[in-house]
């Protein structure tokens, strides 16, 4: 059976403490105080890895901590990850390239690599466990550790044939659809719990062509106050509050699809834009659909096939100026996307197809980027001003 | 709040205290203080006549680091008197704010060394510690 909402919160924020202790004894003592008997301890618990960051910036660093249930949890498996709290954590975010994941699909190269680091640590749990009838893994993490957990699910499925149950806070887009569609397929939309604040940036990032896992199914939206996105609603403290007293049932909704009608609707419009969750969120949709009308381009990079050279910015930005002296048709729609995207960051010029080389759809493309980033810097700078918790 | 205030976190709040072993003062023992944030911190002091202590606050700049992350700040103070070590103070800081520790209040504590320790969270910070303080405990609810 799965967590309820609040368990699963308070591992994703307790682990954050469970990795600073030096001794095990306090750790017992904390999950004994705190969790009753529900976890048995040993010295396996601990997982550290390396973060996937610039060489210069590479630490050792505890990324999580796995349990062994006890009493009404017996056969269960708890395996925690935390989030960012090294700079070189941080980067590993922003360090865009693919790379591929257990089954192959193409995932952020940056979460990869830092899971791929802890993978033989968790081999190595699992097997200490594996007397014990294990017939439930919970995989839990927020922010970064939220990324950590949907590639473990994917692992734990991959490696034990266990369909585990998922359950991320705040967490970054992990991979692109072929990783996100088949994670979903292996493990279960209804297994998988995704929880994020409307105004919560993190969740944000990577902008497209990376996308969440589950791909299909339930989300788990929680509203937060204001429109803009920004760090204050990424904080745990946060999503305990809001998920307390919730069960699962009354927090999650279908999200909404949209059809290439509303997504060309919205292209079309000149209204003003702002760094809402909900524009980002069309700005995402709004991308595939035009790259999908660049014919070929997009199986080549949702599939991660291209070069590793190149960063995905990069093959967006090459698919969408070749495309756009292809036909009328086509290149309307490269102006209305640019346009859309030039607004956003407040640029007033007119365009027309002339302007799209390609120095000028990357140019664009990066400063999208680098705006969307520095959201995350500037709210934080704010909350601290403010004297606010992270 | 002056600029100079800008992205100043507190990792341990000013401390002072008595110790007692079973019930005595502890006269001239020496405390070590470890605070770990981004780099290990460490400074000492002693116990007077009548077993009190002080300890500063522990400040940091984290300018460069305004990104979206928990903040995790470890504490550790462990006290040396007649050829024993006694770990009295075990505690992850979850939030940035001064006196957190205390709700607010001035952290003064008692620590009776023969003590077992025990978990105490104030402020989603959990504390394992010999000693005690005033501060109200949270009401823990984890739903399990």
């Amino acid at each position: 059976m799965e967590l309820s909402a609040l368990q699963a919160a308070s591992l994703a924020d307790d682990v954050y403490a469970l990795t600073q202790y030096d001794r095990l004894d306090d750790a017992i003592l904390f999950l004994s105080s705190k969790y009753k008997d529900s976890f048995n301890l040993s010295s396996d618990n601990l997982i550290k890895g390396k973060t996937g960051g610039p060489s210069l910036l590479k630490c050792r660093t505890a990324f999580g901590f796995a349990l062994l249930g006890t009493g009404r949890f017996k056969g269960h498996v708890f395996l925690l990850f935390r989030g960012t709290q090294y700079l070189a954590d941080w980067l590993t975010n922003f360090n865009i390239g693919v790379s591929r994941s257990r089954y192959g699909n193409p995932a952020h190269d940056g979460f990869n690599t830092a899971f791929k680091s802890i993978e033989p640590q968790l081999s190595q749990f699992m097997e200490s466990v594996r007397a014990s009838n294990i017939h439930s893994v919970h995989c839990i993490g927020h922010s970064l550790g939220g990324a950590l957990a949907t590639l473990c699910s994917e692992w734990v499925h991959s490696a034990f044939g266990i369909a585990p149950y998922l359950y991320t806070y705040g967490s970054p887009r992990v991979g692109l659809i072929g990783f996100a569609a088949m994670c979903t397929q292996k493990i279960g939309c209804d297994r998988i719990f995704r929880v994020y604040h409307k105004t919560d940036v993190v969740p944000c990032i990577p902008l497209w062509p990376f996308i969440h896992t589950p791909n299909i199914g339930k989300d788990y939206y929680l509203p937060s106050p204001g429109f803009l996105v920004g760090a204050e609603y990424h904080s745990m403290k946060h999503y305990i509050t809001s998920v307390r007293g919730k069960e699962w049932n009354a927090l999650g909704r279908q999200p909404e699809r949209k059809s290439d009608e509303d997504i060309a609707k919205w292209l079309k419009t000149d209204t003003p834009v702002n760094m809402t969750s909900t524009v980002l969120e069309w700005l995402g949709h709004a991308i595939n659909y035009v790259i999908n009308k660049c014919a070929s381009g997009v199986s080549w990079i949702i599939s991660g096939a291209a070069s590793a050279s190149l960063t995905i910015m990069d093959q967006l930005a090459y698919i969408i100026s070749t495309s756009v002296n292809l036909a009328e048709t086509i290149s309307s729609w490269v102006i209305f996307l640019m346009r859309k995207i030039m607004r956003l960051l407040g640029h007033q010029h007119i365009v027309d197809s002339a302007d799209m080389t390609h120095e000028f759809v990357r140019g664009i493309l990066r400063k999208l980027q680098q705006r969307v980033n520095q959201i995350a810097q500037s709210a934080l700078s704010d909350a601290l001003v403010n004297g606010r918790a992270i | 709040m002056s600029l100079g205030d800008v992205g100043k976190v507190c990792l341990f709040s000013s401390m002072s205290g008595a110790i007692k072993l079973d019930g005595k003062p502890v006269p001239n023992a020496l405390l070590k203080r470890t605070v770990k944030f981004n780099k290990p911190k460490t400074d000492e002091t002693r116990t007077n006549e009548q077993g009190h202590f002080e300890f500063p606050a522990i400040f940091e700049h984290t300018v460069t680091k305004f990104l979206p992350q928990e903040f995790v700040a470890n504490q550790e103070i462990t006290l040396y008197y007649q050829g024993e070590e006694y770990r009295m103070w075990t505690g992850v800081k979850r939030t940035p704010e001064e006196n957190a520790e205390s709700r607010g209040e001035p952290l003064i504590v008692e620590c009776e060394l023969s003590n077992q320790r025990q978990l105490k969270q104030v402020n989603n910070s959990p504390i394992i510690s010999l000693c005690t303080w005033s501060a109200e405990a949270d009401q823990v609810d984890t739903g399990f």
